[in-house]
């Protein structure tokens, strides 16, 4: 068994890296980096559920971890990159209401913002576990991060990527704060899965973006 | 035994609403059937009420519940059950009326649906004033409200009703959301659903009361807020016209006074404006009554004046109330409710008999109308004894409601406040000249739909009504009359002793004089009848035009108070000479400002139609603006998370 201190300080260090990764995926503008960026996310993921169990072993925790890698690191990654391959787009280059240097500032103050909100409502009930505090922050960051690639790109593969990192960020939420229930957690991964499938079958119209897309099936409609 | 009664009545009255909507196909004999049900129910709510009252009992019964604070549960005391009374005896009469009515139109679909409904609206209104949560009441309150809008959108294919129909649902429904605010503030301080008197924050007291006073203001009709009525009860059926204005807008009244009375602790001020609201409704509902031409439009601007007089004495009652003068109050609530029960009676006969006025000229202007007396005069009789009820003539029913009110506010002196007294008295004043005004305004409305000559083709080819739609009207007539001569009777009976005539021997004394005054006349007259035309100017058109009409009746008034009238009156005249003596043709026009339209309503409706101009264009129909929104919304409700904690 590892010291709790110990522990304390890689998780730490994880956290930071998954902020990291989330900027990463809030600036990038090329579809490769955006996935590897996403994938690396999950595998730190993996890793601080790993860490968590080893400080609290709890079943709940290992199974985590295992879905995680098994959806997020490796089911996922592998099919969006298919999608990619078939829709041959590389790069990202077109936003609505922000731009990327501009995410990169908004998430800095999300980051601040977030801290500051959360201080005065649940910081006062770990004034000893400093970690699930952080964690907790750190998780509604990135889904607020998330949530901020969603409406700001406008290619519809990297508005699911931006999907993709909120439900991390739920996750990391989870992990630290509310004792996430295995079962619903499950559920949103089986989710994941189909949704990535359903744009795996929607890939025609990928290459576009979702105004385009939606004036594309408008016109199957008109022929009808 | 009691709760026996209630509960039979109510079973009939269900039964009798969902008969049609089961067997919608069913005939004209069905639908007799339902509507038999509905007044023998209205009878044994009647029989049930006047025990309730006369012996002066409650009765409580919870009926169903649906979640442990939410449950229907209904108590009856004397207030309930006086209203239970007048609702009883308006659907008596006006059920009777429908089985003739209703069968002028040849759809026996729609009128099962007439039927079904009319029923159910009776129902929803009977629980509403036996509701003894407030959760029951708006239950109900809202069928009222959902019933009467489908009822008013009955003739829903012509373009006027339907414009009426939607401006009653937003009027309604802007009751039903003050009502809603009112109630669940009433809930937050209290805790509980019922409508008692509960230990209630002083704080929320005056937000409480606003609120309630506006939702049911709204519903009554009180000036501002009573611009439906005018648009919805030409709209719709006259026997539900009846129904609206004699006892719906009574509901809104026993809702203010069971809050004010049972539940809220008054204050002064409370008391001051319902007084004045109710002053201003009365002058200015009658004052408008007086210009209108369409009889069924008349009739709901007059509804907004006795609506304002029952108003006045529920102020007076809480003013006198707060001064410790008991006898006062006590004096002019029995006034206001007394008023409400006849008010409710003769409003709905005048509507009845208007109803079949309509239906036998098939028109509503009663500039066209005019001699009817002689074509219908079974009918004429019935709408002259409401039209003497409502303008308060001597011994009818109309009179001693609205006596009992003088009576407490000529006793204003007792008060100590001076303004106060002083308030009362212009009050007093002001509704003073209101009846002076009602009457002449049904003395114009009897007399150019009944009297003189006809002025339209129409109006000469108008045949009498069946037996029911006389019957139906005939018992409303017959307690106008018996309300009025027994009035210090049913008083005392019920325990109270106003200072009023004997109203028995007022009747017995004015038919003695009449007669006699009428012998002598008939002794003293010579018995020569002289045949002669009428002058007509020199100008060639039907006699009945050199009567008096109704422009003609109204003119002098209308000069009066031309300024609140904002009178504009648009001449046209062309002449055979240059020097514009010799008279060709011409044209008189008279325009009227829509006051409370152009300066409230249009107003308010821009301001949101802006609003909502404002909303459409956010919705843009693109994904990302819908997160980019989902994204702040989170934001603020972190920042107010903050602020909150």
């Amino acid at each position: 068994m590892m010291a709790a201190g110990l522990i304390d300080g890689w998780v730490e260090a994880l956290l930071a890296l998954v902020l990291v990764t989330g900027a990463f995926i809030v600036s990038r503008r090329d579809l490769h980096s955006l996935v590897f960026a996403y994938t690396i996310q999950s595998l730190f993921l993996v890793f601080i559920a790993l860490l968590l169990y080893l400080a609290h072993p709890s079943e709940v925790l290992l199974s985590i971890a295992l879905l995680t890698l098994s959806s997020k690191v490796l089911l996922i990654p592998y099919t969006i990159k298919r999608i990619q391959k078939q829709i041959k787009i590389s790069r990202d280059v077109e936003f609505h209401y922000i731009s990327p240097t501009g995410s990169l500032f908004v998430t800095i103050l999300l980051f601040l913002f977030v801290y500051y909100s959360f201080s005065g409502v649940i910081g006062g009930l770990f004034t000893a576990d400093k970690i699930s505090y952080t964690g907790a922050v750190f998780g509604v960051s990135l889904m607020l991060m998330g949530m901020l690639v969603t409406f700001s790109r406008k290619k519809v593969i990297t508005k699911i990527i931006g999907y993709l990192t909120m439900e991390n960020g739920v996750l990391l939420f989870g992990l630290f704060l509310t004792e996430l229930p295995l079962i619903i957690e499950v559920l949103i991964i089986i989710d994941l899965i189909i949704m990535v499938l359903l744009v795996t079958i929607l890939a025609a119209g990928m290459d576009s973006t979702m105004e385009e897309f939606h004036n594309r099936l408008h016109i199957f409609r008109r022929e009808d | 035994m009691l709760t026996v009664l209630f509960y039979i009545g109510l079973l009939l009255l269900f039964f009798g609403a969902v008969a049609p909507a089961i067997f919608f196909r069913g005939g004209k004999n069905q639908r007799r059937l339902s509507l038999a049900l509905m007044a023998i129910s209205a009878s044994l709510l009647f029989v049930f009420a006047s025990d309730v009252i006369y012996e002066n009992q409650e009765v409580s019964m919870t009926v169903y519940r649906i979640l442990p604070s939410f449950y229907f549960s209904f108590f009856i005391d004397r207030l309930s059950a006086f209203f239970i009374l007048t609702i009883s005896v308006v659907s008596f009469g006006v059920a009777i009326y429908s089985t003739q009515y209703i069968e002028y139109h040849k759809n026996d679909i729609r009128n099962n649906i007439l039927v079904f409904l009319m029923g159910l609206f009776i129902l929803s209104m009977l629980l509403v004033v036996s509701s003894a949560n407030t959760f029951s009441f708006l239950f109900f309150w809202e069928t009222m409200s959902l019933t009467s809008f489908l009822l008013v959108m009955f003739a829903y294919e012509n373009e006027e009703t339907r414009k009426a129909g939607i401006f009653y649902f937003i009027m309604t429904q802007l009751s039903g959301v003050f009502l809603f605010t009112g109630f669940f503030m009433l809930y937050l301080s209290s805790g509980s659903f019922d409508i008692s008197a509960a230990s209630i924050d002083p704080a929320i007291m005056a937000p409480v009361f606003l609120c309630l006073f506006l939702g049911f203001s709204i519903k009554a009709g009180v000036v501002p807020f009573h611009k439906w009525l005018p648009y919805a009860h030409p709209a719709s059926p006259s026997n539900i016209s009846a129904l609206m204005s004699g006892v719906m807008i009574k509901v809104a009244v026993y809702g203010l006074m069971r809050f004010v009375i049972f539940v809220l602790e008054p204050q002064l001020w409370w008391g001051v404006l319902i007084l004045v609201a109710g002053t201003l409704s009365a002058i200015l509902g009658i004052i408008y009554a007086m210009k209108e031409h369409d009889i069924k439009r008349l009739l709901a601007f007059s509804s907004i004046e006795n609506i304002g007089i029952i108003m006045i004495g529920f102020g007076l009652y809480i003013i006198f109330s707060l001064n410790n003068l008991e006898d006062l109050a006590m004096l002019s609530l029995l006034g206001a409710l007394f008023h409400t029960l006849n008010h409710a009676i003769f409003k709905s006969l005048l509507f009845l008999t208007a109803g079949s006025v309509v239906n036998a000229t098939g028109i509503r202007n009663i500039e066209y109308m005019g001699g009817l007396i002689h074509r219908m005069p079974k009918t004429a009789l019935l709408f002259f004894i409401g039209a003497a009820s409502i303008s308060a003539l001597p011994p009818l029913n109309g009179f001693v409601g609205e006596l009992l009110i003088f009576q407490s506010m000529m006793q204003s002196h007792y008060l100590t406040d001076t303004l106060m007294q002083v308030l009362v008295i212009i009050c007093l004043a002001v509704f003073a000249l209101t009846s002076a005004l009602a009457a002449a305004c049904f003395v114009k409305a009897f007399g150019t739909v009944f009297l003189a000559l006809p002025r339209s083709q129409k109006v000469e080819k108008a045949n009498e009504v069946g037996m029911h739609m006389l019957l139906g009207p005939s018992v409303l007539a017959a307690s106008c009359i018996f309300l009025g001569l027994s009035a210090t009777w049913l008083f005392s009976k019920a325990g109270y002793y106003p200072q009023i005539p004997d109203m028995g021997v007022l009747g017995a004394i004015m038919a003695a004089a009449f007669l006699a005054i009428f012998g002598i006349v008939w002794v003293v007259s010579s018995h020569r009848t002289r045949d002669v035309e009428t002058w007509r100017c020199g100008i060639r058109r039907g006699d009945g035009w050199f009567e008096y009409t109704a422009t003609g009746f109204s003119q002098p008034i209308m000069n009066i108070f031309r300024s609140v009238y904002r009178t504009r009156e648009d001449y046209r005249r062309t002449f055979f000479d240059r020097s514009s003596v010799i008279f060709r043709d011409g044209r008189a026009e008279i325009h009227l400002l829509n006051f409370f339209e152009v300066y409230i309503y249009l107003p308010i409706a821009g301001f949101i139609s802006r609003v909502a101009m404002v909303m459409y264009r956010l919705h843009n129909g693109k994904l990302d603006t819908y997160l980019y929104y989902t994204f702040i919304t989170i934001i603020i409700l972190l920042v107010s998370m903050r602020w909150l904690a």
